[in-house]
């Protein structure tokens, strides 16, 4: 489903501040599969998923998604195909609009609307549907303004918005890191669900080596902007973040020294 | 306050409620701060005057013409920052400048008179009812109707992307919303309703002056501030309904205090009293108020 084929990404390129955060990297992810990552600060985890959102500028190599090459697509362009929750619960969801509003606009990711008034005929008992999944009470307060939501709310709506209509990849930017650990929890739980239900191709970064594999079903860890290990299958079921520790230190011959890999 | 002066006062309040629309579109749906209405304005009132005068249009062609040379400077201004990343506030600033030798070229001249000549306005002649209360109702009737559509556009699914360019761009673009099409559409329209405004208030006045757009862009925020800090504007139609009342109470304040002996002020002083409201409003909207004068910075 999404095939990403020796890519370069490289910020700042020709000045004193040029940082390589890709190099030649790889990575193919087959239908239905939901693929965790997990790499430290810098390592090219988000840069990856801005790769595939259409956020970092491909230096060299290809991006395809669902056999078609997006590698040059405008990120509005590659909404049809992919949708995506961000890690801040404010970036996701526009706060001066209601809760249908917001819906309304994710639904125009696949169904645009035009000249047409957005929120059609049945629209309402449809999205508070959706919304009663949540066992928030958020079905009652369609016309709420999403900035009377607290964080958790927001990143659930969000999940809820980035999964409506017809979603191929789905794309979670450790989009459980601002949340308080209960919310976390229910949040990730709600993520597995949909995910399980609508069998969305799915790539997830996280900060969390426990997340990274107690979720999903591979997991890939970028170091320095490579791929250094990739696991699946019955040899990722037997993996505890210990095994990934002395992988790592094997390989690369140096400890994991980003405390917030350790410690979530 | 005389009858006559009331209606005089709001006729040009509702032709200014267009400026108000237009500046409410840029500066808050759309956050971006268009300057173009300064150019765009007097552009509006040229087109149509030379449309009349020179060309011979029927004047309300001419007066149509006006917002579509209108969309085309906020067009323009837009497609300066969206495709050459020009900061907004430049861009503006770059298409009014050029509007005024444009507008000079249009009209072949520092102005336009009409005087003597067939407006829209004439057309309402010979109904039997006086002029003075003739023109601002229909000057009242193509404000609220431009309020309507607006707020109808506002609900269709080109209105809400709009609003989400203005209020998350990156969630816009995420949600398949082409952000720079959007500015360019609304910025656009937004300087059409500031031309359209011209037009007529050219025609109100008898001439068109490639000096009259100064100030009609604080005029615009002027109106959209007061009226917002008094009306709830929470939903889009109360945000419309917030920029016509404001438009009204600002020509309102204006008139009120040119015409107040005690402070001497002249019609001159317009733009620093226009200056005086904006900021006693903007400072009235935070917390403390005038308060912040007497205590100590924090």
């Amino acid at each position: 489903m999404i095939q990403i084929d020796k890519v370069a990404v490289t910020f700042n390129k020709g000045t004193a501040l040029e940082t390589t955060a890709l190099r030649d990297v790889s990575l193919d992810v087959p239908s239905g599969q939901f693929l965790t990552v997990i790499g430290s600060n810098g390592a090219g985890k988000s840069t990856s998923l801005n790769v595939i959102a259409g956020l970092a500028p491909v230096e060299r190599g290809t991006v395809k998604v669902d056999g078609t090459d997006i590698t040059i697509w405008p990120v509005h362009r590659r909404a049809s195909l992919i949708s995506r929750v961000f890690q801040d619960p404010k970036m996701g969801t526009c706060e001066n609009l209601t809760i249908l509003e917001n819906f309304a606009l994710a639904q125009g990711r696949t169904q645009p609307t035009g000249l047409r008034f957005a929120i059609r005929q049945g629209a309402r008992e449809q999205i508070a549907e959706r919304l009663r999944l949540l066992d928030l009470g958020l079905e009652n307060r369609l016309d709420d303004k999403v900035g009377l939501l607290s964080g958790g709310q927001r990143q659930a709506v969000s999940l809820l918005m980035a999964t409506t209509g017809e979603t191929r990849v789905l794309l979670l930017d450790e989009h459980t890191a601002a949340l308080d650990p209960k919310t976390a929890e229910f949040v990730v739980g709600l993520t597995q669900k949909i995910v399980r239900e609508l069998k969305l191709t799915t790539v997830m970064v996280t900060h969390s080596m426990a997340q990274a594999l107690h979720f999903g079903d591979r997991t890939v860890m970028f170091h320095r902007g490579k791929i250094i290990f990739d696991a699946a299958g019955p040899e990722r079921e037997e993996l505890t973040v210990q095994d990934l520790l002395t992988l790592f230190k094997r390989d690369q011959g140096e400890d994991i020294t980003d405390d917030a890999l350790l410690l979530s | 306050m005389s009858l006559y002066e009331f209606l005089g006062t709001m006729e040009v309040g509702f032709i200014f409620g267009l400026v108000a629309l237009g500046t409410f579109l840029t500066f808050r749906v759309l956050d971006f701060p268009d300057l173009t209405v300064e150019g765009s304005f007097p552009l509006g009132a040229a087109v149509t005057a030379a449309g009349i005068v020179t060309g011979g249009w029927n004047p309300w062609i001419a007066t149509l013409a006006a917002p579509v040379a209108g969309f085309a400077a906020g067009w323009v201004t837009a497609y300066l920052n969206v495709r050459f990343k020009i900061l907004h506030i430049l861009a503006g600033i770059l298409v009014a400048i050029s509007l005024y030798s444009i507008n000079l070229r249009i009209m072949a001249g520092p102005n336009k008179p009409l005087l003597g000549t067939r407006t829209v306005l004439s057309s309402f002649e010979g109904l039997g009812y006086p002029t003075y209360m003739v023109t601002p109702i229909f000057f009242g009737v193509v404000l609220l109707v431009t309020k309507l559509l607006i707020d109808a556009f506002m609900r269709t699914g080109v209105g809400l992307s709009m609003r989400a360019t203005g209020a998350n761009p990156a969630m816009a673009a995420a949600n398949g919303i082409d952000t720079g099409r959007m500015r360019l559409i609304g910025v656009g329209i937004a300087n059409a309703l500031c031309a359209l405004s011209g037009a007529l208030f050219a025609q109100l006045f008898g001439a068109a002056d490639a000096y009259m757009g100064i100030g009609v862009i604080i005029v615009g925020l002027a109106s959209v501030i007061v009226g917002m800090a008094i009306v709830p504007s929470r939903l889009v139609h109360q945000a419309t309904l917030a920029c016509i009342v404001g438009a009204l109470l600002y020509r309102f304040a204006v008139s009120t205090a040119l015409n107040a002996d005690v402070l001497g002020l002249k019609a001159s002083d317009v733009q620093l009293v226009t200056a005086v409201l904006v900021v006693a409003t903007l400072i009235l909207q935070q917390s403390g108020g005038f308060g912040r004068l007497f205590t100590r910075k924090r």
